[in-house]
């Protein structure tokens, strides 16, 4: 018989609304997602349809304006930041589009940075990062600022740093929107590595190779799953 | 784009405008209101001696206001500079848009430069208005404590000397960064290279090895260099300031009164009959309060009955350390020509002086037994030397070209080489001191007209009722010369504690450039901070590298601004400072207090960045 498998994220009528002068936008309308360990979730749609949004929800960026979101255990919308900080450096690996690495750390730094903010010692993460950096094939590339790396090497430093503090849950956001087919290949291969890994991973996407790789696919439109497979 | 471009681009740009508007306006009023209170006072750059203090203490404190007042203008330039340079360097892809889109590089310029005139202008004129009203406001406090501050017709000249002064250096400073902004390609200006005025280099020399938060700080302060040049140059020109203010403000108060206080003397006791007394603290309070005197006649003979019998009574009265009887008169002084080697022609001799006179109060003293300690240019009375006297500063620079070459006439022919000059409050410095002796045989008297006792405070009440008794029976009376003494120190101190605004001041407008500079650093670096705090960086963490940042650029200002300071302070605006272990520690206490609040005010733009949420600060940057 198989063992049941634990709920990560747990997101029942989540609403998020944003004020743009008189505007209102509604970011999520009354969305419900469940999500279990070692799951490999992706979710589509057109731009502005909530994907980010939701991402940011799950992650502890952004607070739902209604609805209820619990991952982990942890019902996310009622901590204060300090406690969401130290959450996403336990729980949740950051990939975004942009690769948003930060500029004045070298590649070895950006990777080691969750980890020292999580209290490892020095060695260890230097050598984790080491390790992590080599994984995505860039150990040659340790020393050099983001500014003197390619998209494709920033994403896969991105990746890097997303796991190095082995965290249980990854949310992926558009990770080969913004490069080339060859690129975008190398971060397909990383992605099914944390698959195979057995790692939860949640990822915003249009790349039909990833969509392929994933366990269950979301159409989210206006705010809403309209279909699911 | 309109004409009125610049007038609604200021608008909506509230926050940096009124910052600039904010600096000169500190630095431009309390130039103004230096320059308006020294004059009134009689501390005025033009050494003005018809004020109350004497051309000495004039002298100190005009330095001090010369130097205040040109490190002012540096300040209020560099800040214009700087805070300029910070919001063109914002407006670079602003520029390359205008021009990409057809806009001719002057009438971009003129953009720019209208809206620098309109800062500048506003700056200006407002720090001229506070600076008049808080000379006003000052001048009314100093006179409901008791000082009576004669608030002289404005001098509109002097006013308007400095909005003049202070609105063409800004303005030249300021439209340096417009010229160079101005200048910039489309291409270049569109490029992501220019934004914030930052470079992407990455700053190999910052070593990697130091913490986490110092070397994220470290990084970002190389990696915005010319920035971070600006403002360390801005912020060491107002720290300098800052530390004359400080340091002028605790040890020239310290050491002028350290000069009343050895001129009047502590301790000391004096026996007259009480109209000399009366008169002499009249003469005293000249130098804070203007009096009208009803002259006596003091060499009547009723005022002579000091005799040498009664000054060796009471020199036995154990407590006594000093007793020193004196011959005080008023009288004219004749100043007398001398002719000297010419010190640009040796072969020649030149005429020094000329025959000028005027009245002053004139001392016979016991050169071994004098009571006063005097700042003394040249040297004191010695006993043998019985034709010999010292004068005051007034008296030096109002009638005499060359003081310490020349002699005085007093009653007819008498002269007497002029040995030294001291700073002496008792009459505005309008005093001859000669030898005793020589002054008793000029005069058709015998005895002394005032006697000074220097008693030991141990015994004071004891002292004071042997000395009562020792007089009864005399017309003579005794007064104690502390109260008067406390006055005088206590119209200095206020005098320096009014001066103690001007660090307020200059603290005010570091803060402006401090927050200045971390608010373009927070910019630059929000999407970094996006991102750490996405990966786990606490909002502290992310105020730590805030306050690291501003806390090494202070720290290198300080390093650079605080010397520079002390230097100016002790090489040129104090002579002979009296420097106790109270002003080394005043001193360093408010330089840290300045510091600590300087560094904990950065802290104010690091909140409000860490209060927007990552979500929203990941959806603004890119």
């Amino acid at each position: 018989m198989k063992k049941k498998r634990e709920s990560v994220v747990s997101a029942s009528s989540l609403c998020k609304e944003y004020q743009i002068g008189d505007i209102k936008i509604e970011a999520l309308k009354d969305l419900n997602l469940d999500v279990v360990e070692g799951e490999f979730v992706s979710i589509y749609g057109p731009s502005g349809a909530g994907k980010t949004t939701l991402l940011n929800i799950v992650g502890g960026l952004d607070k739902p304006t209604n609805g209820k979101i619990i991952v982990f255990g942890h019902q996310l919308d009622t901590y204060d930041e300090n406690f969401l900080a130290t959450f996403r450096s336990a729980y949740i690996g950051f990939v975004f589009q942009s690769y948003n690495l930060i500029s004045t750390l070298t590649a070895i730094e950006n990777v080691a940075f969750p980890t020292e903010l999580a209290g490892l010692p020095k060695g260890q993460a230097k050598e984790r990062s080491n390790n992590l950096l080599q994984l995505v094939g860039l150990s040659h590339r340790a020393n050099h600022f983001p500014a003197q790396l390619s998209g494709g090497e920033q994403q896969r430093v991105a990746f890097a740093r997303a796991l190095a503090n082995n965290p249980p849950l990854l949310l992926v956001d558009e990770p080969t929107g913004n490069l080339d087919t060859e690129t975008g290949l190398e971060i397909v291969r990383i992605l099914k590595k944390m698959k195979e890994e057995g790692k939860t991973v949640i990822v915003a996407t249009h790349d039909e190779r990833i969509m392929q790789l994933a366990n269950r696919t979301m159409h989210l439109q206006n705010g809403r799953i309209v279909a699911e497979k | 784009m309109s004409e009125s471009f610049p007038i609604k681009d200021l608008a909506r740009r509230k926050f940096q405008t009124s910052l600039a508007i904010i600096g000169l306006t500190i630095c431009t009023a309390t130039t103004v209101f230096l320059t308006i209170f020294g004059d009134s006072l009689g501390l005025g750059v033009s050494f003005l001696t018809s004020g109350k203090l004497t051309v000495g203490f004039s002298r100190i404190s005009s330095v001090f206001i010369t130097f205040v007042s040109l490190l002012n203008i540096l300040a209020g330039a560099l800040i214009t500079y700087f805070l300029v340079s910070l919001t063109m360097s914002e407006r670079v892809r602003d520029i390359g848009v205008m021009k990409a889109s057809g806009c001719l590089t002057e009438l971009a310029f003129s953009y720019f430069a209208t809206e620098l005139f309109i800062i500048v202008f506003i700056g200006c004129l407002a720090g001229t208005v506070v600076g008049i009203f808080t000379y006003y406001a000052s001048a009314n406090v100093l006179n409901s404590l008791g000082f009576s501050i004669a608030q002289k017709p404005l001098n509109t000249w002097s006013v308007l000397y400095v909005f003049l002064i202070f609105f063409v250096v800004s303005h030249i400073f300021g439209i340096l960064p417009v010229v160079k902004a101005i200048r910039i390609k489309p291409a270049e200006a569109l490029s992501p290279t220019q934004s914030l005025g930052t470079t992407f280099e990455a700053g190999k020399a910052v070593p990697s090895r130091l913490g986490f938060t110092l070397k994220i700080a470290f990084r970002a302060l190389v990696r915005r260099k010319s920035a971070t040049r600006q403002a360390i140059i801005c912020l060491a020109a107002i720290l300098t300031l800052t530390t004359v203010t400080i340091v002028g403000g605790v040890v020239a108060n310290q050491t002028t009164q350290s000069y009343v206080e050895r001129a009047i003397g502590r301790d000391v006791i004096v026996i007259s009959h009480p109209d000399i007394f009366e008169q002499y603290v009249d003469f005293l309070s000249q130098f804070i309060e203007v009096k009208q005197m009803e002259p006596i006649d003091f060499l009547d003979p009723k005022y002579f009955i000091i005799s040498d019998s009664l000054i060796s009574n009471l020199s036995r009265i154990s407590g006594v350390v000093k007793a020193e009887p004196r011959i005080i008169l008023d009288t004219t002084i004749y100043e007398v020509q001398v002719l000297i080697i010419d010190p640009e022609d040796p072969t020649q001799k030149m005429l020094v002086g000329d025959n000028r006179f005027g009245e002053a109060l004139v001392l016979g003293i016991q050169p071994g037994q004098v009571i006063n300690d005097w700042l003394i240019l040249g040297k004191p009375l010695s006993e043998g030397e019985l034709d010999s006297a010292i004068i005051g500063d007034s008296l030096a620079s109002a009638i005499f070209s060359d003081a310490l070459l020349q002699k005085l006439r007093l009653f007819g022919n008498e002269t007497f080489q002029i040995v030294g000059v001291c700073l002496d409050p008792l009459n505005k410095g309008n005093v001859v001191y000669v030898p005793l002796r020589t002054l008793a045989s000029l005069v058709p008297r015998s005895g002394y007209n005032i006697v000074f006792l220097r008693v030991d405070p141990a015994n004071r009440s004891q002292v004071l009722a042997k000395i009562e008794e020792t007089i009864s029976g005399t017309e003579l009376e005794f007064f104690e010369l502390d109260e008067i003494l406390g006055k005088h120190l206590d119209f200095v101190n206020l005098i320096w504690s009014s001066v103690m605004l001007l660090p307020l001041s200059s603290l005010i407008t570091a803060v402006l450039c401090l927050l200045s500079y971390v608010m373009l650093s927070i910019a630059g670096q929000q999407r970094d901070f996006g991102i750490m705090r996405a990966l786990g960086a606490k909002p502290k963490t992310i105020l730590k590298i805030v306050f690291t940042e501003a806390l090494l650029v202070l720290l290198i200002s300080g390093a650079i601004g605080i010397p520079t300071g002390l230097f100016i302070t002790f090489t040129f605006l104090i002579p002979d400072p009296v420097i106790s272990q109270f002003s080394l520690l005043a001193v360093s206490g408010w330089l840290v207090l300045t510091l600590g609040f300087l560094s904990l005010s950065s802290l104010y733009p690091g909140v409000k960045a860490v209060k927007k949420t990552i979500a929203h600060i990941m959806s603004q940057t890119y």
